[in-house]
Parts: C-alpha cells; structure tokens; sequence
C-alpha cells in the first residue's frame, strides 16, 4: 500500500522528476562521453604528439569525477527535500522508520540505476553523432576512435552505482534521524544569517593572493615549459581557493555597496533582488567557485582547441605560397584550376637534362611573373611572403624544388634566355602554380586536383610537395589536439551549466512564497519576471565572468606552443557563451515556471 | 462622503459550466465607511478568504461589482490591479508573509520602492510609521531575529507605510500568543481611531473581532447577521459576539 502511495506521489510531481532524470542521464552521458576519451590509450597516443596529453586527461577525469559527485548530490538534496514532506506524512500516520527509510533507499537506487543506463546510451549516441559533426565541420582526421567503448561503459556504471549507493544510504539515514515533525515543516525552516564582516575581509585579500600566484605560475609554464608538472597542479589548487575566497568575499561586498547606494538600492525590487543574492551567495559559494573553474577549463580548451585549428593554416600557409602546383595541364587539369576563385595563375616552361641533373626555366618568365615564396622566420615563428626574379637564388629555388616533380627535386635549377631556352634539346613542360583567394574555401576542389595530379605522376602520392599534401600531414597531426580541446571543453560546458541549473532549480520552491507575497503586495508580473531573470542571471554572469578571466590569464601558459594564442579568440568565446547563454534561458524559463503562477 | 468599501451582489462560482460547480459566495452585499473597523467571521470554508481574495484584486467574482475608493476594481486587467494593490491596498496576512532576507526596515520599505518613490521620501515614511508602531530598535534585524509579535508589528507597518486606503487583515492574530494579539489589535485600533485608517479584519477569532466597530457573520456564501459595537464596551461587545456565534453557527 505504502509503496502504491509513493509511486502516486511520484506521478504528481512529474515535472521534477522529468529536470531530476534528465539532469541525471546528462551526467551519465557527458561522463561516459568523456571516458570514452579519456581512457581509450590507444586513441591518446595516435592522436596527440605531446607526452602530456594523457596526464592532461587524468586531471580531466579527476575533475569531472569531483563535479559530478557535487552534481549527484545536488540531485539527491533535490530529490529528498521534494519526497519528505510525504515521507514525513507516512511516518506520522504510523508507517515504521525502517520502512519508509527501505523506500526512499529503493527509490534513490532505481532513480540512479534507470538514469545511468539511459544516459549510457545516450551517451554513445551523442558520442557518435558529436564526434562526427566535430569531424566533418572542422575536417579534422581523427584515429581510433569508436562512440561504443566498453571500458568506458563499465566505468560509467562503476562509479554511479557506487555514488548512487551512497546517495541512497545517506538518504535512508537521514530520513531515519530526522524527527517526523522536522520533516513535515521542512519548508518552513528559517534560514540563518551570518555576519561576519572581518573573515570576509582577510577572504578577498586572500582571495586576490591566491589568484595572483596562480596567474603567475601559469605565465611562467609558457616561458618554462619544464615547470608544467608542478606549475598546473600549484595553478589549479591556487586558483579554486582563489576563486572561491572572490566569490565569497568579493561579490557580497559589492552587493553591500550596491545596498548602501539608496538611490539605486531602493528603487522597485532591486533590493530585494540584492537581499536575495546576497543570501544565496553564501549557499552558492562552493557551486560558483566550481562553475567557475570548470568554465575557464572548458573555455580554455575549447580556445586552445581551435588555436590549434587556426596553426593549421598558419603553418600550411608558410610551408608553400602557391595553393595549387599542376604540371602539363591537361583539359581537365586546366577546367579545375579554372573553377579556383582568384585568378592569380602563373605558367613557368621548363626543360630537363635528365643525364646532367639540370632544370632549366626562362629568365624571361620570372621577369614578367615574379616567383612568390614564403621565408620562415624560426625565431618568430612567422612566415613572410617575398617575391624574386631570381630563382637561382638558393632560397627560391628550395621553395621552386617543392613544387616540382619528385624525380627533378635533386637537380639543379638554371635561368637561361629565351634563346638558348629554345636550343635545348627536350621536351618542354609547363608547371602551373595557382594563389587562390583562400586555401581553405577552396579546399575540395584543391583537393580533386591535388589527386588528380597524383594519378597523373604517381611518384607524388609517395613524396607530396604540393600545398595540399602538407596540409593533410599537418592537419592529421593537430586534429587529435583540436578533437580533445572540443570534446573535453563541449563536456564541461553541459556538465558545469546543468550543474548550475540544478543548484538553482533546486531552491525554486523555497522562492514560491515570496514571490507569491511580491504579487500579493502589488508586484506586476512582469517586474516579477524581470527579477528573477536579473538574479539568475548573475548567479550565471558571476562564474562567468571569473572563468573568462581565467582563461585570458591562463592562456599564457601556450604561448610555448601556440602561435599567437590571443587571435581570433572572440570565435571559441562567442560559440561557448551562446551554449552557456542558451542554459541560462532555460534555468529562467524553468525557475519561472515553477515559482509564479 | 465616498464610500472606501461598495459590494454589490457579488457571486463567486468555482468550476466551469460544464463539471460540477461549486458557489462559494453569493449575492453579497455590504459597505465600509472612511475610518471604519470592520470585521468578517465565519468558520473555515464559510467564503471569507474567498471574499477578502476578491476584495484585494487578487481573485475576480464571477458576478456583481467591487468597488474600492470609488473605483471598480472588477474592470482592472492584470496590471492596473497589480497597481492598484500597491497604491490603494495595505494587508496584514496571518503567517506575516514578511521576505526573511530582507531586515525589518527594508520589508516596510518595500511597498514604497514598488511605487518607486523617491529614496528620500522613503527613509522619513518608514521612521514616522515605526515610530508609531513602536519599532526603531529593531529596523535593523532580520525577521528570523524577530519574536512573532515583533513579525506582526513589521508587516503592519508595512501595510501602512504608503498611506493605503484601506488594510485588509486576514487572521493577523492568528499565528499570535495572547500577550501579542492584544498589543496588535491595540495597535490597529489606535491607527484606526488616530489616523482614520479603514481596517477590514477577517477572523473567526471572537478576540480579535471584539475590537471592530462592526460586525458581519458569513455562512455558507452568504452574509447573514450583522453587529454593531455602538456604544458597548469591548467586553460587552465580546460578550455578544459570542452569544452571536452560538446562534449563527446553529
């Protein structure tokens, strides 16, 4: 009978089920998505070159295993205080405390077992669906990687069975401890203020130390590359400390000041917005401080991961000016460099001497059509373009030799006059160089050329040269960083955001009665509105904010290994800002929804 | 002189036309006067909540006319009633309704920063009420600090601080030691007299309605008996009041 009763109580409360399961099966997923990474060596090792990729990946692992235990416990404080209102109730009507404390430990588990093993599934299905669209937009080679991986899978299941046992115990105790009258009235428990002005104050100023320490140990990691084994570890210690001293000390300050400011303060409800942030700060500290953290990490890997995206092109670029090198155009060969956008095409003749290693050009040719090529410089790391008209020069004919046939590379490079050009005695060829407008939007029907000249020359299957062949090399070898960055930077994000979500969703109906007091007193429902979209808001602007600090700091730690790693970061920031931005919406939507009418 | 109070043959029906309907008001008519101290009894599910719902703008009747300072507050969409209550209405609820995170003087503020008055008109407004209701030394506490007679005190100031026309209470004394809901009914009877503040109390507390001018009796939907103090004592007042109740309820 009594077990009849939950179930019925369970189906009234549908809705907080629905964000409780959900919430759930996305934890097991995005853990899941992240073992199948994480823990697949053979996948580490073929796809980065870096030694440090796995130990990169075991702090991941250690931190998302941290953030999803705070997350499944979220969820079980969600889940009990929704539950013992009515367990409470059994208990007053005679039902014994073992019993009821059986219930809510069967009723934990399956909730727990049911969510991980959908979010399993759903997890080799994202993990399948993500990792290709991450592979086909961003044309990246990735080795040894399958969405189904069963160590993954069993470790999934491992480590929720194990928290959700826990989860479990901890709640059948609890609900046995708890006294029947304590459990009937639990919403009308009062909460406590605390005062402490002076801790608050050695907080932020311990709060700043620490950040700074932090900041510097990560500068120092991209000047000292050796110093990254002990500088992360110091880095990441000193930074959550740092973070959360901030936001405990930091933002309560602001917020008394903004109260003090009459003017501002005591204007429609911004007061009560303050009163109430202010007292959830001190509840929120320890999820922002982690929101925060894990949003820098997830930003910053999202940023190094297109940072390395963005090396692609500029080591492709430096390694040869012309997109395209073509010998003898045939009709079809000349159709497709035709169907390039830009039209800067450069034909050069040329004549070999097979017995004497010897090429010979027209000087003529480089005259009218200067050789463009790129010099590398090795202490900036940046290549410019330079043009010559002479291709004997030792610089350009090294730069001419890679776009010429492989058999001719050896040889030696001669400018005659058109006259004794005309004398030689051989076939004359043409090599036609083309600079389209971007290597990369022209990449596919680069592509079919750079293919179809290999069938032509099948000696340049073997030996590359081209443009083209240099980008496959290069791009294969940065795709496995770019991969991880995304997957790793894709994972935080949902993890921390529905972490966030949660936490918030979790208070909404200790909120029911004051905003419904608010409307009472003549509060229009669209002030009422408004304020909680203000407070949500900064509970999701204040990790933010830290995060992306944290990251514009934490950056210089790959000045080592990134060429300008500051270039175009607006692209990973306003790609996770919008995901992140899309979580607050929903978090609002939802809030409201339960908290007014 | 212009009625604060004018209900004309107001029905209240729950339930759409189709399903089983329940009427928990009917043909109900009544006035306040300026300055009047009215009270509402009944016993639970009698429809005073009902009516003091419809009263606040809070719920609309199904028929009839409320008219509150001269205004038909059945005819307001959502936003003027929302107005309205913030301009026009003051209430008194019997659990306190006061916001825990905000102290004491920022809860009797807060009806004045709705209307967004001046911040420097707000300071003189809440010290004049607080002064009157006894509450300068604990404008700074927090409402868990608060013994819930202190509680009280607060959220009546509250619902005077921005001069309403009328307080609506609805169980003020409810959640109250004895000690307390006397202190508070003296209170609301000293605004009432000295300032002539319209008071409308629903209670089924004889206690608490012995300190009204008058009385109306709601049974079932309908309002029945109506008594008035005239010149009785309050213990006389009681006295009929309960010997009303005995036959009432009957």
């Amino acid at each position: 009978m009594l077990n009849k009763l939950a179930l019925s109580g369970i189906r009234h409360r549908m809705r907080d089920y629905t964000v409780l399961f959900s919430g759930l099966m996305i934890a097991s997923a995005i853990f899941y998505m992240f073992l199948s990474l994480a823990i697949n060596k053979q996948f580490l090792s073929s796809n980065s070159p870096a030694a440090a990729t796995a130990f990169i990946f075991g702090f991941g692992i250690v931190l998302l295993a941290i953030i999803t235990i705070v997350y499944i416990n979220y969820a079980n404080t969600f889940l009990l205080s929704m539950r013992q209102k009515e367990y409470g109730m059994f208990m007053m009507l005679g039902a014994k405390s073992s019993k009821i404390s059986k219930m809510i430990f069967v009723e934990t588990f399956a909730i727990g077992a049911i969510s991980t093993i959908i979010g399993s599934l759903l997890g080799i299905i994202a993990t399948k669906y993500v990792s290709q669209w991450m592979i086909t937009a961003l044309d990246m080679q990735i080795k040894h990687f399958n969405s189904f991986y069963l160590p993954a899978l069993m470790w999934t299941f491992i480590f929720f069975i194990v928290l959700f046992v826990f989860s479990a115990l901890r709640n059948s105790v609890s609900l046995r401890r708890t006294k029947v009258l304590t459990l009937l009235h639990k919403d009308s428990q009062p909460s406590k203020i605390k005062r402490n002005g002076g801790v608050k104050a050695v907080q932020a100023v311990l709060g700043i130390i620490f950040l700074v320490i932090g900041y510097f140990a990560m500068w120092y990691i991209g000047k000292n590359a050796g110093f990254i084994f002990i500088g992360v570890p110091i880095a990441l210690v000193t930074i959550v400390i740092g973070t959360y001293f901030t936001i405990n000390s930091a933002i309560t300050a602001v917020i008394s000041l903004l109260k003090r400011n009459t003017k501002y303060s005591q204007k429609g409800l911004n007061n009560f917005t303050l009163s109430q942030l202010s007292f959830r700060i001190g509840d929120y500290t320890k999820i922002l401080s982690m929101v925060s953290i894990m949003f820098a990490l997830a930003l910053g890997a999202i940023t190094v991961g297109l940072g390395f995206q963005k090396q692609i092109d500029t080591v492709v670029n430096g390694q040869n000016y012309y997109d395209v090198a073509v010998h003898n155009a045939d009709t079809a060969q000349k159709n497709r460099i035709n169907h390039l956008s830009g039209d800067d095409q450069f034909n050069y003749s040329y004549k070999t001497d097979d017995k004497n290693k010897i090429v010979y050009y027209r000087t003529s040719e480089f005259k009218n059509q200067p050789f463009h090529y790129e010099a590398f410089n090795m202490k900036s790391m940046i290549a410019t373009t330079k043009t010559s008209t002479n291709v004997t020069n030792p610089d350009v004919s090294y730069s001419m030799q890679q776009n010429m046939l492989p058999k001719y590379r050896m040889s030696q490079i001669k400018a005659v006059s058109d006259a004794k050009y005309n004398k030689i005695q051989a076939a004359s060829n043409t090599l036609t160089l083309v600079k389209t407008t971007s290597f990369k939007n022209n990449l596919s029907k680069i592509r079919t050329i750079s293919k179809e000249e290999a069938k032509r020359y099948p000696e340049l299957k073997q030996a590359g040269g081209d443009k083209y062949t240099a980008y496959t090399m290069i791009n294969g070898f940065f795709s496995g960083l770019e991969f991880m960055g995304f997957f790793l930077g894709i994972a935080f994000l949902a993890m921390l955001a529905s972490c966030l979500m949660f936490k918030i969703l979790s208070g909404a109906s200790g909120d029911v009665k004051r905003y419904n007091m608010l409307y009472k007193i003549g509060t229009r429902q669209k002030v009422l509105r408004s304020t909680i979209s203000k407070e949500i808001a900064v509970l999701f602007a204040v990790p933010a904010g830290l995060g992306i600090v944290h990251v514009l700091l934490g950056l210089q730690m790959f000045k080592g290994i990134l060429f300008q790693p500051y270039t175009h970061i607006e692209i990973p920031f306003g790609i996770f800002i919008v995901l992140y931005l899309c979580y607050y919406f929903l978090t609002s939507y939802l809030y409201k929804k339960i908290v007014l009418k | 002189m212009q009625k604060i109070v004018e209900v004309k043959n107001v029905e209240k029906i729950y339930g759409k036309a189709d399903e089983k309907q329940f009427k928990a008001l009917s043909d109900v008519n009544f006035e306040v006067q300026p300055g009047e101290f009215v009270g509402i009894m009944g016993a639970s599910g009698s429809g005073k909540t009902t009516l003091l719902n419809i009263l606040s703008t809070l719920d609309t009747p199904t028929s009839g006319s409320v008219k509150i300072a001269g205004q038909d507050i059945t005819t307001l969409n959502n936003n003027e009633m929302a107005d309205f209550r913030s301009n026009k209405i003051g209430f008194i609820f019997q659990d306190f309704n006061l916001l825990e995170n905000l102290t004491a003087y920022e809860n009797i503020a807060l009806p004045l920063a709705l209307q967004n008055v001046a911040p420097k008109k707000i300071k003189p407004a809440v010290t004049s009420i607080t002064e009157k209701l006894g509450l300068t030394e604990i404008l700074n506490h927090y409402p868990t600090e608060l013994s819930g007679g202190q509680k009280q005190r607060v959220a009546a100031a509250r619902a005077l601080v921005h001069e309403p026309s009328i307080v609506f209470g609805d169980e003020p004394t409810g959640a109250l030691d004895s000690k307390s809901a006397r202190a508070l009914m003296d209170t609301m009877t000293k605004i009432n007299q000295e300032d002539n503040v319209s008071i409308l109390l629903v209670t089924h507390d004889p206690f608490s309605a012995s300190y009204c001018d008058r009385i109306l009796f709601i049974r079932d939907g309908e309002i029945g008996q109506e008594l008035k103090k005239a010149d009785n004592s309050r213990g006389e007042f009681y006295q009929e009041i309960l010997d009303s109740l005995g036959t009432f309820v009957e």
